[in-house]
């Protein structure tokens, strides 16, 4: 295990202060100035930003809305949630290959549906994956799709276990439904709350295989990722420091993120009772 | 036959919540059975401007032409044996170091668990790098081998994640009367913890295996020919044969449906695997 997480941290630190170009010059921080100036790496980062506050705040909405429908218990609600687990152990990349199908410019069905009902003028009245505007939007719809269900689920495991006796009693005080849902619900169920959007946050940070399917990072660096960027300046460009340097900010920005995140958010010793 | 006013409410509440519910359960099912209704389809209609829900006819060119095309069955073994081998190895790894590092509470072990969630939080991508450069060193490059020690190295810091929570349920005294009956630590560990652990075990089991048959990153990295996986194998249809999509549907919808039947009927331990991590205090 060490030899293959811990090493090759040591090796990828050491790789950002290497030159791209003869890997035993030692260039100090000039890789780390480079990335932190280059234009393309903000973009990229805006670019994470945009797509994992978009991407798990959606989950989050709908995951809990769902949630919520699901926990009143109503008849058929075992298999609604039994179904709705589908996408759920699909991998990321068949999960990019359907979405990158259905929203093809040629034959996409999304745009022949949105036709139908007379939402868009033609069928291929939005280029859902070449058109800049719409390809961000794109890659974040398959993302919600396929981790929904792991929110919803998680959720409404939290939701189950609040004791029936508080809404009980909340509504002897007259209590209505979205003050039962905003001061019983919601603080007892944060803690679970704040571990899931934070475990999503990190892999919705690291996301590469859903974005290489469908966009390799395209059309004109629109959805490229700090993932994607990292991968080709490695695979194409052959930019071993640079691209390690990338991938040690990255990590530090994520840690950050993280440990602010958890630090504020999550207190697992109070539980609101 | 005469409802009460109340009730009458309530019966029109509980349709509502389930009609909503079936709607967004139609569209997040749609894109899968999509998928599937596609493989199914004559390769010229998959790529139909006027694509159509329902196939005009079922038919299975496409699953041959997937096998015509691409060594399908010898990726399924490759992704097999190596998630198959790998999850073995990090359950066998992970399980002893959770039990060590649970029964042993020391500062030790609090800065091990510390690293154990350190390295969830580091993008596959950024390990990538070096690892690329350690396989290749080491000579392992497009071996099986190379993506078991891979999978295993990313998977033992979850089982010891799991596994510690498991543990942690379990009383001291267990063991402890396994000791007086002379079983030494590892004895007690094989025939008292492991069998009571069962559940724990196979719901992280299930978890370990999917993080592997899923990898793409790893696998396309390492692999060129002889190991190459399910993933990497459907991902080339992308490349090579840009026009094929309707073998690489028949692949896709192939790959996914054992996973997909198996995550129905493994329900109870997915879902206690899921929200363990995030439920328990």
């Amino acid at each position: 295990m060490s030899l293959f997480f811990i090493y090759p941290m040591f090796l990828l630190a050491a790789n950002s202060f290497l030159s791209n170009k003869d890997t035993s010059e030692w260039v100090g921080f000039h890789n780390y100035i480079h990335v932190l100036t280059s234009k393309s790496f903000h973009q990229t980062l805006l670019n994470t930003v945009n797509y994992v506050l978009g991407a798990v705040t959606l989950e989050l909405a709908i995951g809990m809305m769902i949630a919520l429908m699901l926990s009143t218990g109503f008849k058929g609600s075992n298999v609604i949630r039994t179904l709705m687990l589908t996408p759920l152990m699909i991998s990321p990349l068949v999960c990019g290959l359907v979405w990158k199908f259905m929203l093809n410019d040629q034959f996409g069905i999304l745009n022949v549906f949105l036709y139908k009902v007379g939402l868009i003028d033609t069928p291929q009245g939005i280029l859902w994956l070449s058109d800049s505007r719409y390809a961000l939007i794109s890659v974040m719809m398959a993302d919600i799709w396929l981790t929904t269900p792991f929110m919803m689920l998680v959720l409404l495991a939290g939701i189950n276990g609040i004791p029936q006796r508080l809404y009980e009693a909340a509504q002897l005080d007259g209590a209505n439904k979205f003050q039962r849902f905003w001061h019983i619900t919601l603080p007892s169920i944060k803690s679970v709350m704040v571990v899931a959007v934070v475990l999503r946050m990190i892999d919705a940070a690291r996301t590469f295989d859903i974005i290489w399917v469908m966009t390799q990072g395209g059309p004109n660096n629109s959805t490229a990722l700090v993932s994607t960027a990292i991968y080709k300046s490695l695979a194409r460009y052959n930019q071993e420091g640079y691209a390690s340097a990338m991938a040690i900010i990255f990590m530090i920005l994520l840690l950050g993120i993280c440990s602010v995140f958890l630090k504020y958010f999550w207190n697992p010793g109070k539980k609101a009772s | 036959m005469m409802l009460h006013p109340a009730s009458h409410k309530l019966v029109m509440q509980r349709f509502i919540l389930f009609a909503i519910s079936f709607a967004l359960l139609c569209l997040f099912i749609f894109p899968y059975l999509y998928l599937v209704l596609n493989s199914f389809k004559p390769p010229g209609e998959v790529i139909s401007s006027t694509p159509t829900f329902w196939p005009t006819v079922f038919t299975l060119e496409n699953y041959i032409a997937m096998f015509d095309q691409l060594a399908i069955g010898k990726y399924f073994g490759n992704s097999f044996i190596a998630s198959a081998l790998s999850t073995i190895l990090s359950i066998f790894l992970g399980s002893l170091a959770a039990y060590g590092l649970n029964r042993f509470q020391s500062k030790i072990s609090t800065v091990f668990l510390l690293i154990t969630l350190g390295i969830r939080l580091i993008p596959g991508i950024s390990v990538a790098i070096p690892l690329y450069r350690i396989i290749g060193d080491f000579g392992l490059m497009d071996t099986q081998l190379a993506l078991i020690l891979v999978y295993s190295s990313i998977n033992v810091p979850f089982v010891i994640w799991m596994m510690m929570g498991f543990f942690d349920g379990l009383p001291k005294e267990l063991d402890e009367s396994a000791r007086v009956d002379g079983c030494g630590m590892l004895g007690a560990f094989m025939r008292i913890i492991i069998p009571i652990s069962m559940p724990g075990l196979a719901t992280t089991a299930i978890f370990s295996f999917m993080l592997s048959w899923n990898d793409f990153l790893f696998a396309l990295l390492l692999t060129s020919t002889s190991a190459k996986t399910v993933p990497v194998g459907i991902s080339e249809f992308l490349t090579a044969y840009n026009l094929d999509l309707g073998p690489m549907t028949a692949a896709a919808a192939l790959f996914s449906l054992p996973v997909m039947l198996f995550s129905y009927f493994m329900q109870k331990y997915i879902v206690s695997g899921l929200t363990m991590g995030a439920v328990k205090e």
